[in-house]
């Protein structure tokens, strides 16, 4: 049947529902904000996001197991790492949410620590999480660098909306200026890529970046590599683009600290993954003394190996002279982000599950433990780790649930951490990268002093005060959640990547579409 | 007579240093913003020299080129809007005194 939006009505629309919802869902709420009157709760229109991200998730359940889907040509797609990864943001923005509720109507707030508009906060959660949607599933390189800054300015305006807080004003610029320069590298970097392959759809750059360089453009591929991924490691707060991480963690509302280091940086690995293994998978030295092997293999991702150790040994050493405990989380997930880089690094058959396992444990503990965070240093009114002293005896739950969040971060056994690390461990262990796996276990050693320092403040240091901690409801079931998720994770975490494994074949990713 | 793809490559590679110069040690926030742009132009002159000159020269280049004017401005008017904000606060738009975050 001829249409007269041509091409476009052929297009099979229905499998765009997530982004779709949530698009429809941060719009709908911008203008019930608008028809408001001014001084009435905003907490509805929160509500309302997380019945969005609810359905989405929905969606998102309904396109997993029918294969590659691509429309628009490539620009967008649906494959099963697409959609693994947005269940992982829907799940975090869910959380950030909740907490965002509890923290925007807590009483008894400095008038410079408020944020004044509540409608927008909550549906710059959702555009951000619209970005990091589109991160996840596209084939494009335009897409993928909108859906990007979708994401980084989004984020900007959420760390700044502490209008009058001048540390919030500080963080939310540092965080500008340090994005823009990332983004601009990642586009330098695209930009060459774009030039040595005419091209910006990862499977047809895929195929002329071999060709380019048997051509002898080998160091244009290297110097676009880099470009990109040094840029890129800016929203993974990983080495070599760290340093934004701390001052922004502190600065930015505590929800927004977690929605950084959850969402935010999952979907920076959501986009590295795709990217570099779709794009370079294909750029192959023939000519090499001891016969052909992959440059991206052998080459590249040792850089990126190193650049993993750097992260780890940097955060966890840094983090020990920490006071302050988002300034510490930060540095924490410098480290963490490390760890998540090394099945990158060393690309083994599991990547994919070791990734995606370690980031729904750290989407877990990390949740609970920003909303334990959140609860404590807004009772207290400060965010020294000296915050937490006394909370056995002010909150025991809280208090044992935060303990198992932290030994989950730093790695003790039983715990979904432990295993989350387990497994990537095991994966640089066969590959042969002692090294990387040594270093490993060694910041592991030393992040436990940090972290233990927090459980010592909970349990063994005297409290200014011994009154009972009040607990929202909306903090108690994120707690919960991510107490029971932890534990879960920990007791069974082979079904678990059973469960991953079986449900999401996640080598599609460089499938073409229609298989 | 034709310029050489060399020549545009070399301008957008001195743009950008200077661009990521300048946002690195420029005391003022505003030239700070102004050298990100200097970045991201350097960007599209490599963008649209490739659509013209590359090896596989295409309209595809200038596209994306639109798209990441377009970005750019919106991140710059988020930052400016940021640095208002800040500098109603603190009545400083230097970036050296931007030093409450330290500890």
């Amino acid at each position: 049947m001829e249409s007269r939006w041509g091409p476009l009505a052929q297009y099979d629309w229905s499998v765009m529902a997530p982004e779709f919802t949530i698009l429809i869902v941060a719009t709908l709420i911008s203008v019930i904000d608008l028809l408001m009157p001014n001084h009435s709760n905003r907490r509805p229109l929160a509500w309302l996001g997380i019945v969005g991200s609810l359905l989405a998730g929905w969606f998102v359940l309904q396109n997993t197991g029918h294969g590659v889907v691509e429309i628009l040509n490539g620009s967008y797609r649906v494959d099963a790492f697409g959609n693994v990864f947005k269940l992982i943001f829907l799940a975090g923005t869910i959380f950030t949410l909740l907490m965002s509720i509890n923290y925007l109507n807590r009483g008894g707030v400095k008038e410079e620590e408020k944020v004044v508009d509540h409608g927008e906060f909550y549906y710059l959660t959702l555009t951000a999480l619209l970005g990091s949607m589109i991160m996840s599933s596209s084939a494009d390189a335009i897409t993928l660098f909108v859906g990007l800054e979708l994401l980084s300015i989004s984020s900007y305006i959420l760390v700044g909306t502490r209008k009058k807080h001048l540390l919030s004003n500080e963080s939310a610029f540092k965080y500008v200026v340090s994005g823009s320069i990332a983004s601009a590298t990642v586009l330098y970097g695209i930009s060459f890529l774009y030039g040595l392959t005419g091209t910006t759809n990862l499977f047809e750059m895929a195929d002329r970046l071999g060709q380019a360089y048997m051509a002898g453009n080998a160091l244009l591929i290297y110097i676009a590599f880099f470009l990109t991924f040094v840029g890129l490691s800016f929203k993974i707060s990983s080495v070599p683009y760290h340093m934004w991480a701390p001052d922004v963690y502190q600065g930015a509302p505590t929800p927004i600290t977690a929605f950084l280091s959850v969402v935010s940086k999952a979907a920076g690995f959501a986009l590295i993954i795709r990217f570099f293994i779709t794009a370079f998978r294909s750029v192959v030295d023939y000519n090499a003394a001891n016969g052909p092997h992959s440059v991206l293999i052998s080459e590249l991702l040792l850089v990126v190996g190193i650049l993993a150790a750097i992260s780890m040994i940097v955060g966890n050493t840094l983090a020990l002279r920490q006071t302050n405990i988002k300034r510490m989380m930060a540095y924490s997930s410098i480290a963490q982000a490390g760890y998540i880089l090394v099945p990158f690094a060393t690309l083994t058959s599991l990547i994919f599950e070791q990734t995606v396992f370690y980031l729904i444990a750290y989407l877990l503990m990390n949740m609970g433990a920003f909303a334990i965070i959140m609860i404590v240093t807004g009772d207290r009114e400060t965010e020294d780790i000296r915050s937490f002293a006394g909370l056995y005896h002010r909150a025991p739950f809280l208090a044992i649930a935060m303990t198992f969040f932290l030994l989950s971060l730093a790695g003790i056994p039983i715990s979904a951490g432990f295993f989350g690390k387990f497994y990537i461990f095991m994966s640089s262990l066969v590959m042969g990268n002692y090294w990387l796996a040594g270093i490993m276990i060694a910041t592991s050693v030393v992040s436990y002093y940090y972290y233990f320092g927090i459980i010592r403040q909970m349990y063994m240091r005297p409290g200014e005060t011994e009154a009972p901690l009040r607990v929202p409801a909306g903090i108690a079931v994120i707690v919960l959640i991510a107490f029971i998720g932890t534990v879960g994770v920990g007791i069974v975490p082979d079904s678990v990547l059973n469960f991953i494994h079986a449900n999401f074949p996640l080598m599609d990713l460089i499938e073409a579409a229609g298989q | 007579m034709t310029v050489p793809l060399a020549s545009y490559l070399l301008v957008a590679l001195i743009l950008f240093c200077i661009g990521l110069y300048g946002a690195l040690t420029k005391r003022n926030a505003v030239i700070v913003l102004l050298s990100m742009e200097l970045m991201l132009n350097a960007v599209n002159i490599n963008l649209v020299a490739f659509a013209k000159f590359g090896a596989f020269a295409n309209l595809t280049g200038q596209i994306f080129s639109l798209f990441s004017i377009t970005l750019a401005a919106a991140e710059v008017a988020v930052g400016l809007a940021i640095l208002i904000s800040l500098y109603r606060n603190r009545r400083t738009v230097n970036v050296d005194e931007m030093d409450l975050l330290k500890r």
